[in-house]
C-alpha cells in the first residue's frame, strides 16, 4: 500500500532534495538497545532509505524500562529481528537489514559496505573506539551517543578527528552501571543523535564536530565543550 | 590562588556543580580531587581552561578545572 503524503510534516525542515537524498541513504545502526531502538525508529520514520542494525542480544525484561523495540511479547526475541518487525509495520518503505551479532573489526568492510553514516549506539567503551577506527578507515561519518543515568554525551567524528578515543578512552567502567539507563535519556540522546545524522545525510554541517554535547536531565543543562 | 572547579553528571552528587576554591600555589589536580573523593581512575574527561589535563597538572590562579566521569552505556 502506498501512504501518499506520509512525509508530509517533515516540510520544510526537509526539502524534496533533501527527503530524496534521505531516502536514497543507507545508515548503520551499531547496538540496537536503548538507544539504537529509538534511532532506528526515528530514522525510519524520516524516511532514510536503508537500514542495518547490529546487536548480539536478545530482549530482556530489564529493557522494558527504556528500550522502543522491547514488548512484553517479544522478550527473548532477537533485538534487530524485532526492531525489523516493528519498523516494517512503521514504514514498509525502508529496507531494514538486521544482522544478529555483535559488530566485530575484521569483518566491519564487508557490514559497512554501502553505508553512507554509522550511528553509535553501542554500551562499551572498547568497542566504541575500535567503531571509530573502522568508521575513520572506510571514510564514514560517525555520529556518537552514550547514556547513564540522568545524564549523556554526543557528538560527531569525522574521518581524522577521533573524537571518540578522547572521550572514552580514559576511565574505568562507565557510571552506567550504578545509575542504570531511564526512558527519557536514551530517548534525548537518539533524537539529537537523529538530529546531527539528518544533517549530515542531506549534506549540511554538523553542529558538534569537534566538540561534544553534555546533557544532563537532571539540571536541564545542554553544554558545549570543544575537543582541542 | 583562586580556582573553579566545575563537576559534571554524577560526580555532582553529593558534592556540586561549580565552586571556587582558595588554593595555595603549587595545587595539582590530584590536590583538589582527593578531598572531593575522586579518584584519578573515576575521571575520564579532565579540562583545564578547556583543554586536555590530568591529575598531575599544576593548576594556575584564575583556571577553570571541568571533571567528567565516563557515560558508556547505550
Amino acid at each position: 500500500m502506498k501512504f501518499e503524503g506520509r512525509y508530509a510534516r517533515n516540510k520544510k525542515t526537509l526539502s524534496d532534495e533533501d527527503q530524496l537524498k534521505l531516502a536514497n541513504s543507507c545508515v548503520a545502526i551499531v547496538g540496537c538497545g536503548g538507544l539504537g531502538g529509538y534511532i532506528a525508529e526515528q530514522l525510519a520514520r524520516i524516511g532514510v532509505g536503508r537500514l542495518v542494525l547490529f546487536d548480539g542480544d536478545r530482549f530482556e525484561v530489564s529493557n522494558l524500562n527504556r528500550q522502543i523495540m522491547a514488548t512484553e511479547l517479544n522478550i527473548g526475541q532477537w533485538k534487530v529481528e524485532a526492531a525489523q518487525e516493528r519498523l516494517r509495520s512503521v514504514n514498509s518503505e525502508v529496507q531494514v537489514e538486521a544482522v544478529r551479532g555483535w559488530f566485530e573489526e575484521d569483518k566491519a568492510p564487508q557490514m559497512l559496505r554501502e553505508v553512507d553514516l554509522v550511528c553509535d549506539a553501542l554500551d562499551t567503551r572498547d568497542t566504541r573506539v575500535m567503531l571509530e577506527r573502522v568508521c575513520h578507515q572506510m571514510d564514514l561519518p560517525l555520529v556518537y551517543a552514550s547514556i547513564a543515568g540522568w545524564f549523556g554525551q554526543l557528538g560527531v567524528s569525522l574521518p581524522g578527528d577521533y573524537s571518540v578515543s578522547r572521550l572514552f578512552g580514559h576511565g574505568e567502567r562507565g557510571v552506567e552501571s550504578a545509575w542504570g539507563n531511564p526512558a527519557f535519556t536514551p530517548a534525548v540522546l537518539a533524537s539529537l543523535s537523529v538530529a546531527e545524522a539528518v544533517k549530515l545525510l542531506v549534506g549540511r554541517m554538523p553542529s558538534l564536530r569537534h566538540a561534544w554535547l553534555q546533557v544532563d536531565l537532571l539540571s536541564m543543562e545542554f553544554e558545549r565543550f570543544e575537543i582541542q | 590562588m583562586r580556582v573553579t572547579i566545575k563537576l559534571f553528571a554524577t560526580f555532582r552528587d553529593g558534592r556540586f556543580k561549580v565552586e571556587e576554591m582558595e588554593l595555595p600555589e603549587g595545587t595539582s589536580v590530584l590536590d583538589v580531587i582527593q578531598p572531593l573523593n575522586i579518584t584519578p581512575e573515576e575521571i575520564a574527561i579532565c579540562l583545564r581552561n578547556g583543554k586536555d589535563a590530568n591529575e598531575h597538572t599544576v593548576l594556575n590562579d584564575g583556571d577553570t578545572l571541568a571533571i567528567f566521569p565516563p557515560v558508556g552505556g547505550g
